[in-house]
């Protein structure tokens, strides 16, 4: 399958699961995305695990001048607070609209499950067709010798177990954005 | 808690009650249609049936290994720091949990949805320990506030309306809310279950798979709650069951494939985490998790042995068994199982939880096919719950008077026909010379009284066969009648027609006389022995002639002799060939009047609207599927199709007696379906289901005539 149509079936099958997906060009980017889609909820508290310090610096700066809150890590003493968490994930899977995510971090973790809003970054290289194709790469991890939680994300959080009637959001996110970030190598 | 009924009469008042009730009638008769009606979208990207094949025997591949998988996932997953048990049986898994958390000195613990906790009554065992225990599943904390347990393996509530659900939260919370709204109810539980889970000291899951070669488990959920559960607090133990070992990822990712989809639909749930040891935890002093894995046995290693029941263990734990199944659509979760629900509790109940608690349960299966259809692992459902039956009539160490007598009478053919014929002199004061009894005689117990009886006829097609001057010349091909019972003694009329068709096209049909029951009706009440006698009975009678085909008019037949006559000599080599040489010429009429009659297209428009009723054993016991409905067209009929055709009508041989309160229900729905098609004429291909659908419509009174395809194509000139 050809690299556009790669990209499409990711943005379709996401879509299709409930996720928000845009195609951005930086993290910068995302780091705006993910303050402007704060201040639209009426949120105030954001997170990022996982980004190196410059970003987190950068997210820091637009937080304070948007009179908004970043919070530090470890994540388990403010767990109820979070609002958004901007993280990054390893793979997209586009045959489903998943994303794979390696959450050996309980920040990663508390993060990625306890927002209301995700919003995940992957750099566009990083999509595989299917499951076949990250299978090596997940089970190099498995079988390491060290612990290790691996997620796959498919869309928000969701049950149909009042009346098969579907519902979003129930334990973990509301939303899951995904940001496609085109200028990045894998 | 949980109470399963425990012989019949108790069994039949809880059936009286769950078909009392309205909400679950309509939620699951709602289910099941929407089910079927989506699966084919679910499917349109992936080939369902070579998976299912693939998985199936990959499992089958690991089942006889199972202690070796658990020993090479105990030794990675130990390397990573988690602790491995083993626990033989349920008590001994709850002692386990309740050890660990004692050790640990817990107080608050939460669950993620786990089946095998619940095989296990885990809860109860924790509560009586002291033990805080919260469900945090939806559907699992609903039950446990109603403190019932799971009506379906997937979604543990589908029993209770948005209003019973309302009730329960505003008890839970003094707070009032609009049930009405949906959405407004789950969250209602995001906000009373966020602080038990940050409260919470050990969080038990249960796991989809456990994957040897790694030590990893992994699991597959939507809500999001198992993530907390096995994230915030400082333990985490997961009841995993022996059978769910795997040898690798790849055979994990493989069921991945089909689990979702087959169970709610998805073509991936919302979460799929795969936990490897003793992750990182900020709550413990050594910075990582407390890990425990419990694996529960259980029965499971002496099922991996058992030659014909092993297969169980490829479950996956779909529910579609269930989903599908038009008893489970009307009785529903906790009449239909008692811990597991549907086709698979139905067996499992034996081997998990004692025969008392499967004893009324197995027996309420009509033997449709339809959870065998969909069965994401093949596992031949409707075959493993007569076996079971009969390994409860075994344990119980008495068989029910009524299959006793069944079973005498069957293995004397000269008997069961002189028995059939004396039927017919005593209904003759009931039937007044008509073809139907309407009206049961007082004795009768009023719930029969659902459909017109049919009549024994006068002389059984047996009788006039002769007369009916059955050999031709030079025939151009010589075929055997296989008559069945039905058509024998009930219906011979329908074996006119086909002698009457069958001379037009030149072909010779015998009628060998020592032929006598297929053996299906012995098969369905568990008399095994019965079935293979009358089955060597049957082949020996057919044996005289090389027909070149053996035909039958009745869709049971034909599925039980061409599958269920392997399946009894299964063990039995030396017959291996001669069963062979029979079963390979059985076909049903259907199949014979397209293939091998090649039935002439006619130019002729018949106005006449004629619906079709799928029989279950042609449909899914011989996926005969296309050809009848071609027939009716090729005749010149106007084909009108029904709602849900290939749906069963009811009848089941024994079980529209046994159960008759669930066969008429079954039967209603199939009949009002059949008047909305606008169809003057209905047509099926197996005489049972003509009894039952001509019984239901003698009785509402409809002019809709309900005929053998036979009768339908004879008509024409
Ligand atoms: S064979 Fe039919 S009645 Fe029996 S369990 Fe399966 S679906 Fe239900
Ligand atoms: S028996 Fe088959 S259909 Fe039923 S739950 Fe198990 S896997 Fe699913």
């Amino acid at each position: 399958m050809g690299k556009n149509n790669l990209i499409q079936l990711m943005k379709e099958k996401a879509a299709g699961v409930g996720t928000i997906v845009h195609e951005i060009s930086c993290v910068s980017e995302a780091i705006k995305y993910a303050v402007d889609l704060n201040r639209k909820k009426k949120l105030k508290i954001l997170t990022c695990p996982g980004l190196d310090q410059k970003d987190r610096d950068s997210l820091q700066d637009l937080c304070k001048s948007s009179g908004m809150n970043l919070l530090k890590e470890p994540l388990r003493n403010h767990a109820y607070l979070i609002d958004t968490s901007l993280t990054w994930v390893d793979y997209g899977i586009a045959e489903t609209g998943s994303l794979m995510l390696a959450s050996d971090s309980e920040d990663i973790r508390m993060a990625t499950m306890l927002a209301k809003i995700h919003v995940a970054m992957l750099p566009i290289a990083k999509i595989r067709l299917n499951t076949e194709q990250i299978e090596a790469e997940l089970d190099e991890i498995l079988k390491n010798n060290s612990p290790s939680y691996t997620a796959f994300i498919t869309g928000p959080s969701r049950t149909a177990d009042i009346e098969r009637v579907l519902a979003i959001g129930v334990h973990g996110p509301v939303e899951l954005h995904l940001l496609l970030i085109k200028e990045m190598k894998s | 808690m949980i109470k399963t009924a425990q012989d019949m009469k108790s069994y039949k008042k809880q059936i009286q009650q769950a078909l009392a009730d309205s909400f679950l009638r309509s939620a699951l008769d709602e289910f099941n249609t929407v089910y079927r009606e989506n699966r084919p979208n679910v499917y349109k990207d992936i080939d369902f049936n070579s998976l299912r094949d693939a998985i199936a025997e990959n499992k089958d591949s690991l089942i006889p290994f199972l202690e070796i998988l658990f020993e090479e996932f105990k030794s990675n997953a130990q390397k990573a720091g988690a602790i491995v048990h083993r626990a033989r049986d349920a008590r001994q898994a709850n002692e386990i949990i309740a050890r660990i958390a004692k050790e640990n000195k817990v107080k608050k613990i939460i669950k993620s949805k786990s089946m095998t906790a619940e095989e296990t009554f885990l809860n109860t065992h924790l509560e009586k320990q002291g033990f805080i225990v919260t469900e945090t599943d939806l559907g699992e904390w609903i039950i446990q506030l109603k403190k019932e347990g799971p009506s379906h393996m997937v979604m543990p509530a589908i029993h209770l309306s948005r209003y019973q659900v309302g009730e329960l939260f505003e008890k839970q919370t003094d707070l009032k809310f609009d049930s009405e709204n949906i959405d407004k109810l789950v969250k209602v539980a995001r906000h009373e279950l966020r602080p038990k889970f940050l409260e919470a000291d050990m969080g038990i899951s249960g796991a989809n798979f456990a994957i040897a070669d790694s030590g990893t488990l992994g699991l597959v959920t939507n809500e999001g709650n198992m993530r907390l559960t096995t994230t915030l607090p400082r333990v985490h133990v997961a009841l995993v069951g022996f059978d769910k070992l795997l040898a690798d990822l790849g055979s994990a990712l493989r069921i991945l494939k089909l689990l979702p989809r087959n169970a709610t639909g998805q073509a991936i749930t919302s979460y799929v985490t795969w936990i490897k040891g003793a992750n990182q935890s900020l709550n413990t002093l050594s910075g990582k998790k407390i890990m425990h894995v419990v694996f529960l046995d259980n029965g499971r290693l002496s099922l991996s042995k058992d030659s014909v029941f092993s297969t169980s263990l490829r479950c996956i734990r779909c529910g579609a068994c269930a989903n599908v199944c038009p008893i489970y659509s009307k009785v529903g979760g906790h009449k239909y199982g008692h811990v597991y629900i549907g086709a698979i509790g139905l067996i499992l109940t034996l081997f998990f939880h004692g025969k008392d608690n499967d004893r009324a349960i197995v027996k309420n299966c009509i033997n449709c096919q339809a959870c065998k259809e969909v069965c994401p692992v093949a596992i031949d459902l409707p075959h493993l719950i007569k076996k079971t039956y009969a390994r409860v009539i075994k344990e119980d160490g008495k068989t029910p008077v009524k299959n006793l007598i069944l079973s005498k009478l069957m293995k004397n053919r000269k008997l069961f026909h002189f028995a059939l014929r004396a039927a017919y002199l005593a209904q003759q004061p009931l039937s007044r010379g008509k073809s139907m009894i309407r009206h049961l005689p007082f004795f009768m117990d009023k719930n029969h009284g659902f459909r017109s009886l049919p009549v024994i006829a006068k002389t059984p097609l047996r009788d006039i066969w002769q007369s009916l001057g059955p050999e031709l010349k030079n025939p151009s091909l010589k075929i055997a009648l296989f008559a069945g019972c039905a058509i024998d003694f009930i219906y011979p009329g329908q074996g006119e027609d086909l002698l009457k068709l069958m001379k037009k096209a030149n072909i010779q049909v015998d009628f060998p006389m020592d032929q006598t029951c297929c053996g299906l009706p012995a098969m369905m009440s568990a008399q095994e022995k019965t079935a293979k006698e009358l089955a060597i009975q049957n082949i020996q009678a057919f044996e005289a002639k090389p027909y070149d085909y053996i035909l039958t008019l009745c869709a049971s037949c034909a599925s039980h002799l061409t599958h269920n006559y392997k399946k009894i000599f299964k063990e039995d080599k030396e017959s291996g060939q001669k069963i062979k040489l029979f079963t390979d010429k059985i076909i049903d009429f259907s199949s014979f009047m397209d293939k091998v009659y090649t039935f002439p297209q006619t130019h002729e428009n018949i106005e006449t609207k004629v619906s079709y009723h799928a029989p279950c054993h042609l449909c899914r016991g011989l996926h005969v599927t296309n050809e009848p409905r071609a027939l009716i067209q090729k005749a010149g009929y106007t084909y009108v199709p029904a709602k849900d055709e290939e749906v069963c009508c009811g009848f089941g041989g024994s079980y529209s007696i046994d159960f008759p309160e669930i066969s008429s229900e079954i039967l209603k729905k199939k009949l009002d379906n059949v008047e909305a098609s606008g169809a003057d004429i209905l047509v099926t291909d197996c005489p049972g289901c003509v009894m039952q659908l001509s019984g239901g419509m003698d009785k509402r009174q409809s002019p809709i005539k309900v005929i053998h395809l036979v009768e339908l194509l004879a008509q024409k000139k």
